[in-house]
């Protein structure tokens, strides 16, 4: 053994190694590790010694427990455009190693011991007398039972199998939430909690569950003192915002609590005011991109001398919490021909920026950073809504996603704009460095005002709003999203895709699930050939106004002489006399 | 054809400087009447809407909200007013374009809306069931009680959503006329926090 009068030296670096944690940090994809180590050694006054780069993440060693602790406290801290994620992997790969991934399959046997599947519930009530743990010893001494919590809750979000949507942590003494509190970070959207037969007396060790826990909807505290608290059941009502069931006793009615936290608007991704709507607007849209993408000046055909086309910026950072949220946005190439008319003052600003006629437009068009969109690679990225616009006896198509910039823009409008007041415009000219035109995904909502014309069309208006890339609100959350991913496209792995048309096809497949799941109405072929459009278009508007199937639909529209408010009148009236199976 | 062009080049521009003349004016209305259509989505008392109603085209106003088509504009302010907890509406962009010959504006508007995420809906009441054991519930400053429900409530204001608005105008409305201007309304959330209490 060592002795540590004969060389001191060694003992430290031993000790030292011994006590050492592994530690692995992702998020950093856009720097070397070099880069990576050194900034984190600045900002956190924390050495990553011995790191490797393994997979999508750095690992290394910090000198001790306390370190990697307080490295975790970093975690979100931005570097080269992303959030870092700290970890802590476990003791270094000294001889205690072993015993530490000893344990860890230990406890990972524990979860799936105590795991019930049917009814997806999580037992960790009485731990202390559990002959598995017991005889291991994880539960002899204050210290180790304050870790092993942590530990095992750290373990089991890895466990993708362990689907848990309710936890039972009964009889497990507790007096506060010090050794549970990481529940909420592993089980954000935990349902059921039970918590009875501890001894929580007080509500302040509850508060750091405030705010978390946001789906909780039953919570069991039976036979701790705080239940005895006259203000109990007030407290867990502001702490749990859409608890429901409290130790079995109904706290709020389930319903109302649904109709207030719910949007009856429900977001869908696309709208089209008709059928043969949708299928012109997804060709517009997709060709019109293609050629945005790659050959702007193409699309001068489609405008004319009285063409109006505008960029707006709306720069205000969205809050930090939406998925994916740029929170430090540039807009550098941009801001110079930004018509946000609230925030552009000067009468003559707006006017200039106003751009009317092919030879204005095809300027601001090659002002405007180089492009990529992602229509078939990511059809759930975007957002469509078409619908007439009699005035022009055309039609208006809006869409929402984003785009990657792929390259400056042909003309540097910072460069070329007039600066008439001399001096005055300082912004640009002082201070004005290349890093604030810095390339990134920027999101966009464009507006196209399009006039048929000679079996083509013609865009009377292109509004154009580019603001800070964030997730559209329709995306799918990204764990159900992985999954669905590769079948995103359907058709595609079974033959390969003709080439000749690859910008729209698969657009289409990404479209036709979602817009086969919103109510539409489909007629026998024999009717639906002898309805004009407007016809149609009264149907389906009537079928989703009253969830009528489509033969009772039909019958309503002729009674009421295809006259829409008629019929919703005559259906109000004669609503309870309907059969159930008139209905879908 | 070049003497022709000349005068038509003039007159373009003498119309184009009065355009602009005419134009900060109108860029000015535009945006006070856009505020005005957020101030109404916000407002909490349904005997106030009157007037944002006949703002709509009556007869063939189209209105989307989240890509949900609304019937008539009566049933959408309905449904908002029943349905959706008290808003905060804030205007961060705004363009329009006049469409020429048509009478008509096109106009596209990007803002962020936040909801009362205190339990509550506009008229105050929440989905507490009374406490069957307590025989007089005590009132708690910003308490959850539902026995006061007219008592003033503050609103708990959530996270930020993005929202998008496109807007199809009767060009009156740049001259301050703002009866039955509206002839489309389309209107969707386009970004949402994840930890807003709201569900989509």
């Amino acid at each position: 053994m060592q002795n540590i009068y004969q060389n001191p030296v060694a003992f430290a670096q031993q000790n030292a190694l011994e006590r050492r944690v592994k530690v692995g940090v992702r998020g950093w994809q856009n720097a070397t590790k070099q880069d990576l180590i050194s900034f984190v050694s600045r900002k956190t006054r924390i050495a990553i010694m011995d790191s490797t780069v393994e997979g999508n993440q750095v690992v290394g060693f910090v000198s001790s427990q306390s370190d990697a602790q307080s490295l975790t406290n970093w975690n979100g801290v931005r570097f080269a455009g992303n959030a870092l994620k700290f970890e802590i992997l476990g003791d270094g790969s000294t001889p205690s190693g072993s015993g530490t991934s000893k344990t860890i399959m230990l406890l990972k046997a524990f979860l799936y011991k105590r795991y019930r599947p049917e009814t997806k519930m999580l037992d960790l009530g009485n731990l202390r007398n559990d002959p598995d743990l017991a005889t291991n010893g994880l539960f002899s001494s204050q210290s180790t039972q304050s870790k092993i919590f942590p530990a095992m809750m750290k373990l089991a979000s890895n466990e993708s199998q362990l689907v848990v949507e309710s936890i039972n942590l009964s009889d497990n003494q507790l007096r506060d939430l010090n050794m549970i509190s990481t529940l909420a970070q592993t089980y954000p959207d935990l349902k059921n909690l039970c918590l009875a037969n501890n001894q929580i007396a007080r509500f302040r060790v509850l508060e750091v569950w405030k705010n978390k826990f946001k789906s909780l909807r039953e919570l069991l505290m039976m036979n701790n003192p705080i239940t005895t608290d006259p203000l109990y059941r007030t407290e867990m009502l502001r702490l749990f915002p859409k608890l429901v069931i409290l130790d079995n006793v109904l706290l709020r009615d389930e319903n109302k609590l649904q109709q207030i936290y719910t949007v009856p608007m429900k977001l869908q991704q696309f709208f089209f005011e008709t059928n043969e709507l949708g299928q012109s607007s997804i060709d517009f849209v997709s060709n019109f991109l293609t050629l945005w993408d790659t050959d702007r000046t193409q699309l001068m055909a489609l405008y004319t001398p009285q063409s109006q086309f505008s960029v707006a910026i709306d720069s205000s950072v969205p809050t930090s919490s939406v998925p994916n949220s740029d929170q430090n946005p540039t807009f550098g190439y941009y801001l110079p021909l930004s018509r946000n008319l609230t925030k552009v003052s000067s009468e003559r600003t707006k006017q200039q920026r106003l751009a009317m006629g092919q030879e204005s437009i095809d300027k601001i068009f090659k002002s405007l950073p180089k492009t990529k969109h992602s229509l078939q690679e990511q059809p759930t990225s975007y957002s469509v809504e078409a619908f007439s616009y009699p005035q022009v006896q055309g039609f208006i198509i809006t869409l929402h996603g984003f785009f990657e910039e792929t390259a400056a823009p042909e003309i540097d409008a910072n460069k070329s704009t007039p600066n008439p007041a001399g001096g005055r415009n300082r912004r640009f000219n002082h201070g004005h460095n290349n890093a604030a035109n810095k390339l990134g995904k920027k999101s966009f909502d464009r507006t196209w005002v399009l006039v048929p014309s000679q079996g083509s069309v013609i865009i009377a208006s292109d509004l154009f709003t580019i603001r800070p890339f964030a997730d559209g609100s329709w995306t799918p959350p990204l764990s159900s999203q992985q999954p669905t991913q590769p079948n995103a496209h359907p058709a595609s792995p079974a033959a390969p895709q003709p080439q000749a048309q690859p910008h729209v096809q698969p657009l289409m497949q990404g479209i036709q699930g979602p817009t086969l799941a919103t109510p539409s109405l489909v007629m026998p072929p024999e009717i639906q050939s002898k309805l004009n459009p407007l016809q149609m278009e009264l149907l389906n508007k009537l079928h989703q106004q009253t969830k009528l199937n489509a033969e009772y639909t039909y019958m309503l529209a002729e009674q009421s002489g295809w006259n829409f408010d008629v019929a919703m009148k005559g259906f109000q009236e004669s609503v309870n006399n309907i059969p159930r199976e008139a209905f879908v | 054809m070049r003497p022709n062009s000349q005068p038509e080049e003039s007159h373009q521009r003498s119309q184009k400087v009065r355009l602009a003349a005419r134009m900060n004016n109108q860029s000015q209305v535009l945006e006070t009447f856009v505020k005005k259509i957020f101030t109404f989505l916000d407002e909490k008392d349904s005997q106030q809407l009157a007037p944002f109603l006949q703002c709509f085209d009556a007869a063939n106003s189209k209105v989307i909200v989240n890509a949900n088509p609304f019937a008539q504009a009566a049933l959408f302010l309905e449904t908002w007013q029943r349905g959706v907890v008290q808003t905060q509406h804030v205007l961060t962009g705004m363009d329009y374009h006049v469409i020429p010959g048509t009478g008509s504006t096109v106009c596209s508007v990007n803002g962020k809306v936040r909801f009362d995420e205190s339990g509550k809906d506009k008229a105050g009441q929440d989905s507490v069931i009374p406490d069957p054991s307590a025989g007089n519930p005590v009132p708690i400053s910003g308490s959850l009680n539902s026995s006061t429900p007219a008592a003033k409530h503050r609103p708990l204001w959530g996270p930020y959503f993005g929202t998008s608005l496109q807007l199809v105008l009767d060009d009156r409305v740049l001259n301050g006329d703002q009866n039955c201007v509206i002839s489309s309304f389309n209107y969707t959330m386009v970004y949402k926090p994840d930890d807003s209490l709201m569900a989509l």
